[in-house]
């Protein structure tokens, strides 16, 4: 199959610092940089993702944590779970932030003023902070050829705030703002923005693109990694469901991760130089519905929508050159 | 040895964010401020300053990335005007919560609607209450100054809060002046290099604005006063030594011009108590004793000294150059603070406001003249039936 590419045409060749691959999960660093001492909820998967990141990261880091649940519940009381630095960004602005400290960075070594190393510089942002109100933040620090790396991890909604939509909000979900009801049946009637795409395609010094999920750790450890090893801006686009906000049980996080990437609904790829490579490919696809029907905030969808949704994934994958056998049918609008 | 130029404003800024050897610096345009930020993109092109000169996507942004530099231990610079003020002042507030000592030069202009270049103060005194220190350049000689006296005032240990160093838009921003550039000796006995005691070094995590408890919000604002009380301490001996080190005359709160024997005084900020000078002084010809007080700082307010000094006169004209819809007797901003002030003050001299200078509009000689016979007829009046009036719109009558 011929290799996608993705991306505006990017005359500079990419850069990769040398660095160490976990291999293995008992090759995993011990020393925690996310350590206990915050309130998130039982199951919560972006508090693994945090978790997984400032590990794979090490000491040398610097994060920064737009308003969302992972400044709210993780620093609570004026106390928080890092080892690092950790500064609060307002929701609008995190990659903005990220600039000034890439920037402060870069002129305190030139100019004597730091004798350390340059550090790991990490944006860590809600879906809301990414593609919703902190786009224009997020585009600017991925345009500006800084050496940092902006995550998202992707929730699917404003959960802090108690479960409002956000562009990430797949179709057909229940959020408080988008409740099921005689006009509206099926919730959520949009379907989600590709942000990494959005990412990948409007920004030529971007030279690495990931998406990971919380349930594949190795994955998305090694792809930390990879980003900050890579000069210049980066971006890592982190599944990680919510037990609260999609209801289901607290355990079932990880699982609901992983029935998400072999449905479709969420692909494991990444895109180097412009090249896409998919990391995780089921022998066959598994139905929506079975996706859908593990959780809460998709159990007044009917069929129909289902079906619907299907289609969206169908042409998700068709677009990553995954083609989905046979393809769905798009049904027909309800009479 | 200091050199002396004939430069605006705008240049005189960025010639003293060159001398300050700023680490970071963050762009976005909006006249008229942006002839600092053309200036200081050439400075940093040629190599005369090593900084990193970050293209912001918005005002919003600027601030956000002076924020994070700022956070890191860099020294950093950022501007804007008008409208772009205003978009940004999401971040006022966290930056001086936070204690960055970010430097925001503004170069006042209206904001919308409608669309108007012109200069006037609401901009920057839409934000007077978020925490930041806060005054007005006189002249492209003040306008320099006081980028290096923010510096050391606002990067005190004591102090530690962000800077909205204000010039007229046109008015200070785009004409010129005599304007004395210092030697780097001078600067770098003035003012020490950046070294706050919290910054983001992986060798020595610290944690910056985390949630509180709500009944930990209280205590972390009040510390944020405290701050505030803290700059109205140091300033005095701030500009004592300013004054030492470059052989100036500044005082540190209110600088009076023809006070001596005045009866009534003209009261503003910036470049509009120039032309009141010159008023005050051709007045005397007609018998009428004008002096000129020009408030230097803002945030934080010398209420005190505004007090005592005000309490000398018959009159007082507040230039008032700023809207506040709906304020005090339909007044201003400057005009609440004087009255505020004056409460306790050993005596109350009537205080007259003068709406002027909106949207860039020229406050000229003749409204001077006007704007002191009215003060002279309150001086003589018994009570008055009107004290706050738009200039230009209506007779002066107070009484």
């Amino acid at each position: 199959m011929a290799q996608a590419r993705l991306g505006a045409q990017k005359p500079d060749k990419i850069e990769i610092a040398d660095y160490e691959p976990i291999r293995s999960m008992r090759n995993v660093p011990t020393t925690e940089y996310y350590v206990p001492g915050h309130r998130t909820c039982g199951g919560c998967m972006p508090a693994l993702a945090y978790r997984l990141t400032a590990l794979a990261a090490g000491p040398n880091t610097v994060f920064a944590g737009p308003t969302g649940c992972m400044y709210v519940a993780n620093t609570s009381y004026l106390c928080g779970p890092w080892a690092v630095p950790w500064i609060h960004t307002q929701i609008t602005n995190g990659g903005a932030v990220i600039s000034g400290i890439a920037a402060a960075y870069k002129a305190m070594i030139r100019k004597g003023k730091y004798d350390g190393e340059y550090p790991n510089i990490i944006c860590f942002a809600g879906d809301g902070g990414s593609s919703d109100i902190g786009l224009q933040a997020l585009s600017g620090a991925m345009y500006r050829n800084h050496d940092l790396l902006f995550i998202t991890y992707d929730n699917e909604a404003y959960a802090n705030t108690g479960i409002q939509v956000s562009p990430m909000t797949p179709y057909g979900a229940y959020t408080t703002f988008t409740p099921p009801g005689k006009v509206v049946p099926d919730a959520k009637p949009l379907f989600p923005k590709d942000l990494l795409k959005m990412v990948a395609a409007g920004h030529p010094a971007v030279k690495y693109l990931a998406t990971a999920s919380v349930s594949y750790p190795l994955d998305l450890m090694n792809k930390v990694r990879k980003a900050l090893a890579v000069k210049g801006p980066t971006f890592m686009h982190i599944h990680a469901p919510c037990p609260k906000g999609w209801s289901f049980e607290a355990h079932r996080g990880p699982e609901i991760g992983k029935l998400a990437v072999e449905t479709g609904m969420w692909t494991l790829y990444e895109i180097e130089d412009g090249h896409v490579k998919v990391n995780v490919r089921p022998r066959k696809w598994r139905p929506v519905k079975d996706y859908v029907a593990t959780q809460g905030r998709f159990s007044h969808l009917t069929d129909e929508m289902i079906q619907r949704l299907q289609a969206f994934v169908d042409a998700k994958l068709a677009d990553l050159g995954l083609e989905a056998e046979p393809p769905t049918p798009v049904p027909p609008v309800a009479g | 040895m200091p050199r002396k130029v004939r430069i605006a404003g705008a240049k005189a800024t960025a010639e003293a964010v060159k001398a300050a050897n700023v680490d970071v610096i963050c762009s976005y345009p909006i006249r008229p401020y942006t002839g600092t930020m053309i200036e200081l993109a050439r400075m940093v092109a040629d190599g005369e300053l090593d900084a990193e000169f970050v293209h912001g996507e918005g005002e919003h942004a600027q601030l956000s990335v002076v924020l994070g530099a700022s956070a890191a231990g860099a020294r950093v610079f950022t501007g804007t005007s008008g409208v772009g003020a205003t978009y940004a002042f999401e971040l006022y507030s966290p930056i001086a919560g936070e204690f960055h000592p970010v430097q925001c030069m503004i170069a006042n202009r209206t904001l919308d609607p409608p669309g108007d270049f012109g200069s006037e103060h609401t901009d920057a005194l839409s934000a007077r209450d978020q925490g930041w220190l806060m005054g007005w350049a006189a002249s492209p000689q003040e306008a320099y100054d006081n980028t290096l006296i923010y510096y050391r005032l606002g990067e005190d240990p004591r102090v530690m809060l962000p800077q909205f160093p204000c010039q007229d838009g046109y008015f200070i921003s785009h004409i010129s002046g005599e304007v004395e550039l210092a030697d780097s000796d001078q600067v770098e006995e003035f003012l020490p290099p950046f070294n706050p005691r919290n910054k983001l070094d992986p060798r020595q995590p610290v944690l910056m604005g985390p949630q509180c408890r709500a009944d930990q919000g209280a205590a972390i604002e009040l510390g944020r006063a405290e701050a505030m009380v803290r700059a109205r301490e140091v300033i005095p001996s701030v500009i004592a030594d300013f004054n030492r080190v470059f052989g100036r005359n500044y005082s540190p709160f209110l600088q009076e011009y023809m006070t001596e024997d005045a009866d009534m005084v003209f009261f503003g900020q910036g470049a509009h108590t120039v032309p009141a000078r010159l008023a005050a002084e051709r007045l005397r010809k007609d018998g009428l004793k004008v002096g000129v007080v020009q408030l230097r700082f803002m945030r934080p307010f010398p209420t005190d000294e505004v007090a005592e000094a005000l309490s000398r006169f018959k009159v007082v004209g507040v230039l008032e150059i700023s809207n506040s819809f709906g304020a005090v007797y339909d007044s201003g901003p400057v005009t609440a603070e004087v009255l505020s002030a004056l409460y306790y003050a050993p005596a109350q001299p009537k205080v007259l406001t003068f709406l002027g200078g909106l949207g860039g509009e020229n406050i000229r000689l003749a409204d001077y003249y006007e704007m002191a016979r009215a003060m002279k007829a309150a001086a003589d009046a018994e009570r008055l039936k009107k004290r706050v009036f738009w200039l230009g719109f209506e007779p002066l009558h107070v009484a």
